[in-house]
């Protein structure tokens, strides 16, 4: 039984030891990792995007055609001696299993490592019918005898600690361990699992890959012991899911170029091994499974998620996942992959619980070596969840009184009038309100607001003088101000406004403007997402100017999100197209149509900024995302260096709020960069990013001020540009 | 295509990457007495190597994992060697093939100097056009490994702890 979603989550968040030691694994793995997949653009002269899509595509070509793959598979397999069984469910994949087992009088199974034998929850099933299944690979081996699950794809005992490690083998083997000498702990493997191997009647593997050309599998492995377990039995059982076939030998090297590389950061695992057919007075037994396989190809918004190759290239690079660990981030499988497919091999209310843990910065799509949208199909199931009523009822309620602008508007007020009173009463320090906070939430402080929104400052205002003639000069460009930062970030409002006049053009502020709807959409909260989104269309739509905004999330919903969210009302569709087309990220725009001349710009300090990119579009290589290399050409300063730029800053929207532990670990992990690159001030492009930075820095008495890059930018302005 | 030198520095390399050594031997006589030279006890051979060599100890035919368990030295002999990768590819149909590959600690591996392939893909090429090689093939590189314990890379697990590959001049 898998505790449910909340006590593991407390379980994790109270681990002190799992937040560092995943730290020190996810920036060792993207170091080596990186250096591997750049040797291998190198040797092949192709790019990983070209590499990734390629071997995509014949995942995908697979996967349409999966019946004629089986069944060559099947004729190959069948011809050299195999037995393939196709079966839809867990329960028929452990009868079939145990009914082959209990034929033979076989009570003992030696296992090599498989997703699916764990998806199936095989060693507890085979337990109960009497039939004994031992781990062979030496992290599954240490879960056994801890009674765990695995928290990753292929490091499945990354939570364990040493000294954990010591104190199980001394119990199982009956005689101390040193935690401390790992190599003593892993020679241990050899001495106690030898005499199983020995005495089982089957051994049990997965398959990385099908080949359907030769009915083949292919194993990848690195300990030696799947050629035991399939050398000492006689009988050799392999659990695969339908996804795995390849058509030929060919595509297992294109898939190999991308396994090793992602998961272990390996050119090639130790053992690639390929067996074909039953061996010689032997019996294999391939057990292609379905259980909800078919279901996701079906389904057009996941159906790309076959493609997966188990590497767990995508929990190395998650955020989350570096703070919660895998029994949290995620259910049997783990890793962004496992907040999709958890949904189909085992159940909604099973993928529901960690959905809200998911930042949405779309790391992992950038490392998957198929390419799968992986941030898209998690929004897609979140929406599933709330849907089927598995979200918070707080958040619902929040979200749809945000989705009201009067409402919104009325709260922002009053919040407005108590920032005033704070302030007179020297609540207020450096911006935000000094309250007495809960442990889970004083790593953040609460930003007072400003008296003035952004639309008030520009409503009271001279425009800024033309400092360049740029491309857009004489048009009039539409300002989205977004809702947090008009109503929390008013003087970012104003300076973006003055930047885009600094290329001469007008600015107009459509009035009524509220929110987009990505608060919402992120939430999986569509219905209410929808009713932001279209007064944001309408309220745009009056014109056809173009429309900037210094929000860059919402450049992202509109071009994003919309598409999904009116997929059915073509109507609204081509309405919500038309604006998102005009949207332009400000920085985008600085460099495009308004594009400001190289160095028109004051140059003050020079070394003293360094910039956090925001992680969606910095991840999706947006034009705009590169906020450094802008303020670098426009002002001829120079940026210093930040570890992990591309990184999350932690405030994922409702994450923050839902998870306070995760936005903090997150923030925490990136303010200790920021710190380390020794700036004066992190400059950042999206407000929510903006105020979740300054709010952790001004908690956390960082020295360091943050702002927005279009404030600094305008800053720079020329009071008196030339004529 | 590279010239052969250049393949073969290039599988030393990505060998020695993956921990494993190389020796360039000029005859299986040398291989013989390199093995030899490795410990007190007398190498066990597979039968693949044994047609070369005609000396050592073979697998016990009855029961050949057994009879050869955690023995010091083994000798086998590769189809093919990668460049690319430093990896063996060793053809083993039935257990007493593999039993030497297996289970001794310190494996060496045989392969001709002209049978290095440049990469993977020549590999599996070769691999697809010898149906019966693929009963049970492995593409072996370096010696077997762990990382299962605080990340804490530990050579030689289940499998040997020392690989050589004998690059037959
Ligand atoms: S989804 Fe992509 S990155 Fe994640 S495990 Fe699967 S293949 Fe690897």
């Amino acid at each position: 039984m898998i505790a449910d979603f909340k006590e593991r989550y407390e379980r994790a968040v109270s681990d002190p030891d799992l937040r560092p030691r995943l730290l020190a694994f996810q920036r060792s793995w993207r170091q080596s990792r990186d250096a591997q997949v750049a040797r291998l653009e190198q040797r092949t002269e192709r790019s990983f995007d070209d590499l990734r899509r390629d071997f995509a595509a014949v995942k995908d070509s697979t996967i349409e055609r999966l019946d004629d793959y089986i069944d060559e598979f099947r004729a190959n397999a069948e011809a050299a001696g195999a037995t393939v069984v196709e079966l839809t469910t867990a329960e028929e994949a452990v009868e079939y299993i145990a009914g082959v087992c209990t034929a033979r009088g076989i009570d003992l199974v030696v296992k090599s490592k498989s997703m699916v034998s764990e998806e199936i929850e095989l060693n507890d099933e085979l337990a109960e019918r009497g039939i004994t299944a031992i781990e062979t690979d030496l992290g599954e081996w240490l879960l056994q005898l801890a009674e765990q699950r695995p928290s990753h794809l292929v490091m499945p005992a990354i939570h364990q600690k040493r000294q954990y490690v010591a104190d199980i083998l001394g119990k199982e083997l009956g005689r101390e361990f040193d935690p401390d000498n790992i190599p003593a702990m892993v020679a241990s493997a050899r001495e106690g699992l030898r005499r199983h191997y020995l005495a089982a009647g089957a051994g049990l593997t997965g398959a990385n890959a099908l080949v359907a050309e030769t009915g083949s599998i292919m194993v990848v492995t690195n300990e030696g012991n799947m050629r035991l377990a399939t050398s000492l039995p006689d009988v050799h059982f392999v659990t695969a899911g339908i996804e795995k076939l390849i058509p030929s030998w060919a595509d297992a090297e294109r898939q190999l170029q991308l396994l090793p590389r992602s998961a272990t950061a390996q050119t090639l695992s130790t053992y690639t091994t390929c067996i074909t057919g039953a061996q010689p007075g032997k019996e294999m037994h391939i057990i292609l499974l379905d259980n909800g396989r078919r279901e996701m190809r079906g389904d057009d918004m996941i159906g790309a998620a076959l493609r997966c190759i188990r590497c767990g290239a995508c929990a190395n690079v998650c955020p989350p996942y570096q703070v919660v660990g895998g029994h949290t981030f995620g259910h049997i499988y783990t890793g962004a992959i496992g907040l999709v497919n958890t949904t189909f091999h085992h159940s909604i209310e099973d993928a529901a619980g960690p959905q809200g843990l998911c930042v949405s910065c779309g790391a992992c799509e950038t490392v998957c070596p198929v390419a799968i949208p992986l941030p898209r199909q998690i929004l897609n199931v979140r929406r599933r969840a709330t849907e089927s009523g598995h979200a918070p009822r707080w958040e619902r309620w929040l979200l749809r009184a945000w989705s009201m602008p009067q409402l919104f508007r009325a709260a922002m007020k009053l919040g407005a009038v108590a920032s005033t009173a704070a302030r007179a009463v020297g609540l207020v320090h450096r911006d935000h309100i000094r309250l007495p906070m809960s442990r889970r939430l004083s790593w953040r402080s609460v930003p007072a607001i400003p008296a003035q929104t952004g639309s008030d400052l520009i409503g009271d205002r001279r425009p800024q003088p033309t400092l360049a003639s740029t491309p857009a000069a004489g048009t009039t460009v539409d300002l989205f101000a977004q809702c947090l930062a008009n109503r929390l970030m008013p003087d970012t409002v104003d300076a973006s406004a003055r930047l885009i006049e600094a290329g001469g053009a007008n600015v107009n502020l459509p009035p009524n403007q509220h929110c987009c709807g990505l608060p919402a959409f992120d939430a999986g909260d569509w219905d209410t997402a929808r009713t932001m989104a279209r007064s944001s269309i309408e309220v745009l739509g009056r014109t056809d100017h173009e429309i900037v905004t210094p929000a860059t999330s919402c450049v992202i919903s509109m071009r994003d999100h919309w598409p999904q969210l009116f997929r059915d009302e073509p109507d609204t569709l081509s309405r919500a197209n038309a604006v998102a087309d005009r949207i332009h990220d400000l920085a985008a725009w600085l460099d495009g149509p308004g594009r400001l001349p190289d160095g028109c710009l004051e140059r003050r300090v020079s070394g003293s900024w360094t910039a956090h990119r925001f992680c969606q579009s910095s991840n999706r290589n947006d034009p705009g995302a590169r906020i450094d290399l802008l303020v670098e050409r426009l002002t001829g300063e120079t940026s210093l260096p930040l570890e992990e730029p591309e990184v999350c800053c932690g405030f994922g929207g409702l994450t923050s709020i839902a998870a306070p532990e995760v936005g903090q670990g997150i923030l925490e992990r990136k303010l200790d960069c920021v710190a380390a690159s020794g700036c004066e001030t992190l400059l950042t492009n999206n407000p929510g990013c903006a105020l979740h930075l300054r709010a952790g820095a001004v908690a956390r008495g960082a020295s360091h001020d943050t702002q927005h890059y279009a404030d600094y930018l305008a800053a720079r302005l020329p009071d008196n540009p030339p004529s | 295509m590279i010239s052969a030198t250049d393949r073969i520095s290039q599988f030393a390399e990505a060998l020695h990457a993956a921990q494993g050594e190389i020796a360039y031997l000029d005859s299986w006589d040398e291989l013989w007495d390199f093995a030899a030279s490795l410990g007190d006890d007398v190498p066990v051979v597979s039968p693949a190597a044994h047609g070369f060599l005609r000396r050592g100890e073979l697998p016990d035919a009855d029961d050949p994992l057994r009879s050869i368990a955690d023995r010091l030295v083994g000798i086998t002999v590769a189809a093919l060697g990668v460049a690319e990768t430093g990896s063996l590819l060793l053809i083993e149909r039935a257990p007493i093939d593999r039993a030497v590959s297996l289970l001794t600690r310190h494996l060496i591996v045989a392969v001709g100097q002209d049978d290095i392939v440049d990469d993977l893909a020549d590999g599996f090429r070769w691999l697809a056009d010898q149906p019966r090689a693929a009963a049970y093939a492995t593409f072996v590189t370096g010696p077997s490994r762990t990382a299962d314990i605080e990340r804490s890379l530990t050579i030689g697990v289940q499998g040997p702890s020392r690989l050589t590959a004998a690059v037959l001049t």
